[in-house]
């Protein structure tokens, strides 16, 4: 086990120097120099950026000038091109939390509402409860999270109006009441797409051998459920966490954007408007590698829960 | 003096599936003595699994649906009690083994565990308590090394292994009967024959009685006392092995043993295989299941359901042939065939 | 009496019961018996014909603005009053009152017979009210609902500094709505607390010279008269543009990343996982290990990355770029799919014997170990199409897509979510087309996967 994360690991800084390669790549073939844009950028910081970034030298100095930029212990993403004085680490560090606490959030909502949901479904199989949360998995999959995110913000404007006053505030950030309207609208898709899959991860285990045996040796049916059933279930719902924490981190950009979040995601939109080049490299790198992270973690996380991959 | 444990009588299921109503079982009765071993044989879909499982209670309903009988545990029935009453019995007066241990078992839990979760439901034993025990049942099924392989996982056993442990896990209450729903057909030849070996060891210690599932008649010679012999939803004929084995009285029974390879009849004497498939039990056929396969099929038995003939202590055989005025086919009802 | 003369039994013992289908035969057999995926495929030519064939039956331009119809909800066609061109209000003053009060009073009472000066009209509605005395100005007020007091009155519109200025004409953005007009009066600086209420109704109206310009008259046509506007079923947007052209424009967006991205990565996934699969190996590791390390990157930071790494110049609609951008970072998960599929196949004792009896590697490829993957392959394609949909919506939606003013489902979506309280068709019209369409995929892929499951074919 221990080699095998070392062995992800490993794995894992190559996956994201390949991230910074590619990001690097992509920059450089953005059109036009990046201190040639609308705003004259004053001679002083002109001088100090071709100075740090060797923009006068050629392309593969500047390549290993931006990766050695980036090594730990302690990576430097230079200077916003647009706001001066403000440094790409202190951006991160400002606005990653808040998306972090929003996907956190979200991610918690799509996974217990996912795993409860799923195992309903499968209890009720075609009955009642099961078609109706069927058909709302339907739905969370196919309309897009941004008009859930309006019609969150739709329903919030409604409650507040009945009500007499911000009982949940509409957009912004802050307290925990900010919070709940824009995790759950982000949360909503993976939800649906978790209770599908517990759902039918529930209805094969139903008919696995080993419930059978369970069965023929006198146990309850609640026993059944909770200690043969679902736990077998939860296991392949699991395996997919790592890339809807993906998923959901970028689809914080679109909830940030309703909500008027101060997160990380609004943040990379102004700045690809902007074309601030050291923030939009800064926060692709972070993101990449902050998402290789959760994979691994994820899938070492599965294995202390599934005996069959920690023992081998 | 009687000493039947179980008495089944007139069991009917059916299952109703996309197709159409499915009638797995027609009316089958048996009984199972204390201590001994009664084999159910008979080809894959012929409702030897669904006989035992619906005893057990463990038919989905729907869509599975007990139809008629009664099955008689120590005088009570038990057929069709709700989950609550049949976990009374179930793994405590009947324990049950599966045909592939590999699935059979949890795949997320530890041998030692899943054996003291019947202890502790049952016995009401503590979880350390049972998990002892656990490993004493494991060291009466001959698991080497048992309070080790307690702590294991099922995919870290080999198949045989396993289903030591499922044996095991089934006899942790003592029950009197042991169903075991081909037991050995997953296993290599030679892991059989030590698995059945076992279970005719713990047969003999527990005083047990066992009711086997099987499709191979050399297990059924080795193993049986009774014989049932199952086609298309029906015993077809039952009676003692020797009865079975020497005096088949039912064509079904003669095809059977005439496709099995044997080391000490004639050794250039061709197998014969039995033509053709089951009938569809969608709609089973009025007269004689066997019929469309039978060689010495007469006209009686297309129309008309063989009656049951006994032919001796405890033989009987359901076939037209046994009738006295019905021709005498060279083959059947002899010593030697 | 029982009859044991030997059967003669006609029906051969062994016999084929049901017809042999092929395998598409059979997937398609199932389809069919599949409601809601028969349905997803009506849903989905009609959507196809919709933006097909859709502008060739309604010939309107989606960049056309209706000014006389700006933000409509959808409704039946509506009827203007022509009417002449715009002559200059003329201040109401009268001369024999005093035009500042000649002492302070506490109390004035509220303006009276207030009333329309002509026709009450979208190009402009004119009031006048009777002097009051010890007014020493007016302030206008104009809501949509009746006033419920005081501080209800709505939008101010205006103030007259004048106790004999008695007139006021609203030109601000009128409707043809109800509007109640409140006037009170000040003593030049603050407000008296009563004021008068007038309910008006404007007539929709347009200028004859404007008629003709858009060509709804002809030229004899003068004002008084009563013409057609524009017809708008789906109502128009912000900037007057009719819905419906819109919608069916960007349809033709959305559905052209939507269907081609998928299509274009799924067969550059064919090709290289087909490649790496079927000569296996060390190049296979090398290729797979290349994917894994696409599959890796953060994929919608990239898709807005390579659109602007390709720059959309001015006048350029941003697709093109979109649609590589999806097909560079999309095709590794059909490559690994495939990669596996023939790697299954490849084992099969089918090619094993096929090669024993000489088949050459293309022969392979394209007489069994392809044909076998089309199932695979028809699924993934059919997942692959929503999902394409979806990301070209939320780029769009969160300014990243196609550049304005190619309209496209999620840009749509984007411009109405501004209005969503006052204007909700702008943008639930974009959102319901982009939720059924993709419905309708999702439905029909897995009716699909269902058919094509060869473990159900045998169970049934």
């Amino acid at each position: 086990m221990l080699i095998y994360t070392l062995k992800r690991l490993v794995a894992g800084v190559i996956t994201v120097w390949f991230i910074a390669t590619a990001t690097f790549i992509a920059m450089h073939q953005v059109p036009g120099d990046p201190l040639m844009n609308d705003k004259a950028v004053s001679d002083v910081i002109r001088q100090n950026l071709e100075q740090r970034y060797g923009l006068d030298k050629p392309v593969s100095q500047q390549y290993l000038i931006f990766l050695s930029n980036m090594l730990p212990p302690d990576p430097d993403f230079g200077i916003s091109f647009t706001q001066q004085n403000r440094r790409v680490n202190d951006i991160i560090k400002d606005h990653f939390p808040v998306s972090a606490i929003l996907g956190l959030l979200a991610i918690t909502f799509a996974t217990l509402g996912g795993i409860l949901f799923g195992a309903l479904t499968a209890i009720y199989r075609n009955r009642l409860p099961d078609f109706i949360i069927m058909f709302l998995v339907i739905l969370g999959i196919s309309v897009p999270s941004f008009v859930f995110a309006a019609l969150g913000q739709l329903l919030l404007v409604n409650v507040n109006a009945l009500i007499g006053y911000s009982f949940i505030p509409v957009a912004g950030w802050g307290t925990l009441m900010h919070m709940l309207m824009p995790s759950l609208v982000l949360g909503l898709g993976t939800m649906a797409l978790l209770t599908r899959l517990m759902r039918s991860s529930m209805l094969e285990v139903v008919n696995e051998d080993y419930i059978k045996t369970a069965r023929a040796k006198g146990l309850s049916p609640i026993r059944i459920f909770l200690k043969h059933q679902l736990r077998n279930a939860i296991l392949p719902v699991i395996t997919i966490l790592g890339p809807q924490i993906a998923a959901i981190t970028t689809g914080g950009f679109v909830v940030e954007f309703v909500f008027a979040i101060p997160g990380l995601g609004r943040y990379f939109i102004q700045a690809v408007q902007q074309l601030d080049y050291t923030v939009i490299m800064g926060t692709t790198v972070f993101y990449g590698a902050f998402l290789v992270l959760m994979v691994i973690t994820v899938d070492v996380l599965y294995g202390f829960i599934d005996p069959r991959v920690r023992l081998k | 003096m009687d000493d039947t444990i179980l008495e089944v009588t007139d069991l009917s299921v059916e299952f109703a599936t996309y197709g159409g109503v499915v009638q797995a079982v027609r009316g089958v009765s048996f009984t199972v003595q204390r201590g001994k071993t009664l084999a159910i044989v008979g080809e894959s879909g012929c409702g030897k699994s669904v006989t035992v499982q619906s005893i057990m209670g463990l038919t989905p309903v729907p869509p599975g649906k007990i139809n008629s009988g009664t099955a008689l545990l120590n005088g009570k029935n038990i057929l069709g009690l709700d989950t609550k009453s049949a976990n009374q019995f179930r793994g405590v007066e009947i324990g049950m083994i599966f045909q592939d241990p590999m699935s059979s078992l949890n795949p997320t839990m530890t041998i030692g565990n899943q054996i003291a979760e019947t202890l502790m439901v049952h016995r009401g034993k503590s979880n350390r308590d049972a998990l002892r025990e656990a490993t004493v049942l494991l060291e009466r099924t001959q698991i080497p090394e048992a309070a080790k392989r307690a702590k294991q996982y099922p995919f870290e056993f080999s198949g045989g292994m396993l289903q030591r442990a499922m044996i095991a896990q089934s006899l942790a209450c003592n029950p009197s009967i042991l169903i075991a729903d081909e037991p050995t057909t997953a296993l290599d030849v030679t892991i059989q024959a030590q698995i059945l070996e076992l279970m005719q060891e713990l047969q003999r210690t527990e005083n047990m009685s066992i009711i086997l599932i099987t499709h191979d008649l050399a297990v059924v010679a080795r193993m049986a006392d009774e014989v049932a012999v199952m086609y298309a939803g029906e015993i077809v004929e039952s009676g003692s092995v020797d009865d079975i084995f020497y005096k088949s009285a039912h064509p079904y029974t003669l095809g059977l043993k005439q496709a099995m390879p044997s080391n000490t009849a004639n050794r250039e004497k061709q197998l014969i295989p039995i033509h053709g498939s089951p009938p569809d039990l969608f709609a089973p056929p009025v007269g004689c299941g066997y019929y469309a396969r039978c060689p010495h099929a007469m006209k009686t038995c297309e129309r008309n359901p063989p009656e049951l003939f006994a032919l001796g202590d405890e033989h009987y055989a359901k076939c037209w042939l046994q009738h006295p005025d019905a021709p005498t086919v060279d083959a059947l009802n002899q010593m030697d065939n | 009496m029982i009859d044991f003369s030997p059967a003669e039994k006609s029906v051969a013992i062994e016999q084929i019961t049901r017809p042999s289908l092929s395998y598409w035969q059979d997937a398609w057999q199932r389809l069919k018996k599949n409601t809601r995926a028969i349905i997803s495929l009506y849903i989905i030519v009609f959507i196809a014909f919709f933006t097909l064939f859709g502008p060739f039956l309604w010939q309107v331009d989606p960049a056309l603005q209706d000014l006389n119809q700006v933000s409509q909800a959808p409704a039946l066609p509506k009827q203007a009053l022509l009417s002449a061109a715009y002559i200059q209000w003329q201040r109401i003053v009268i001369q024999d009152f005093p035009a500042e009060p000649d002492s302070y009073r506490d109390q004035v009472y509220a303006p009276k017979s207030l009333r329309l000066i002509n026709m009450a009209t979208t190009q402009g509605v004119r009031l006048s009210w009777n002097p009051v005395v010890g007014a020493g100005g007016y302030n206008i007020y104009r809501n949509e609902r009746y006033p419920e007091g005081f501080n209800d009155l709505g939008l101010p519109l205006g103030s007259t500094y004048a106790g004999n200025e008695i007139g006021y004409e609203d030109r601000l953005g009128l409707e043809p709505l109800t509007y109640y007009y409140s006037v009170v009066p000040t003593d030049g600086f603050d407000e008296y607390e009563v004021y008068s209420v007038l309910t008006v109704t404007p007539q929709l109206t347009i200028t004859v010279d404007e008629a003709k310009a858009r060509n709804l008259v002809s030229d004899t046509a003068r004002p008084g008269d009563v013409i057609s506007l524009e017809f708008h079923p789906l109502g128009t947007d912000y900037l007057g543009r009719d819905m419906l052209a819109r919608l069916m424009e960007g349809a033709r967006v959305s559905l052209f990343i939507g269907i081609f991205a998928p299509l274009f990565f799924v067969l550059f996934g064919i090709a290289y996982g087909g490649f790496a699969g079927y000569f296996g190996g060390r190049l296979d590791a090398v290729l797979m290990r290349f994917a894994d390390f696409v599959v890796a990157l953060p994929f919608l930071l990239f898709m807005i990355l390579f659109k602007i790494a390709f720059g959309v110049g001015p006048g350029e609609s941003g697709i093109i770029p979109m649609l590589i951008a999806l097909v560079l970072l999309s095709w590794p998960a059909t490559a690994r799919l495939v990669r596996g599929q023939v790697l299954q196949i490849r084992e099969q004792g089918y090619i094993e014997a096929a090669r024993l009896l000489g088949g050459r590697d293309h022969y392979l490829i394209f007489r069994h170990i392809i044909p076998n993957t089309m199932g695979v392959i028809l699924v993934t394609l059919t997942f692959a199409v929503p999902a394409a949909i979806f990301t070209e919506a939320f780029l769009s939606f969160i300014g990243m897509g196609v550049v304005p003013p190619t309209p496209s489902w999620g840009s749509m979506c984007n411009e109405g979510v501004k209005t969503m309280l006052s204007h909700p068709h702008e943008l639930i019209f974009p959102a319901l087309l982009i939720s059924i369409t993709v419905l309708a995929f999702n439905l029909l892929g897995d009716g699909f996967t269902e058919a094509l499951d060869s473990r159900l074919r045998s169970r049934e």
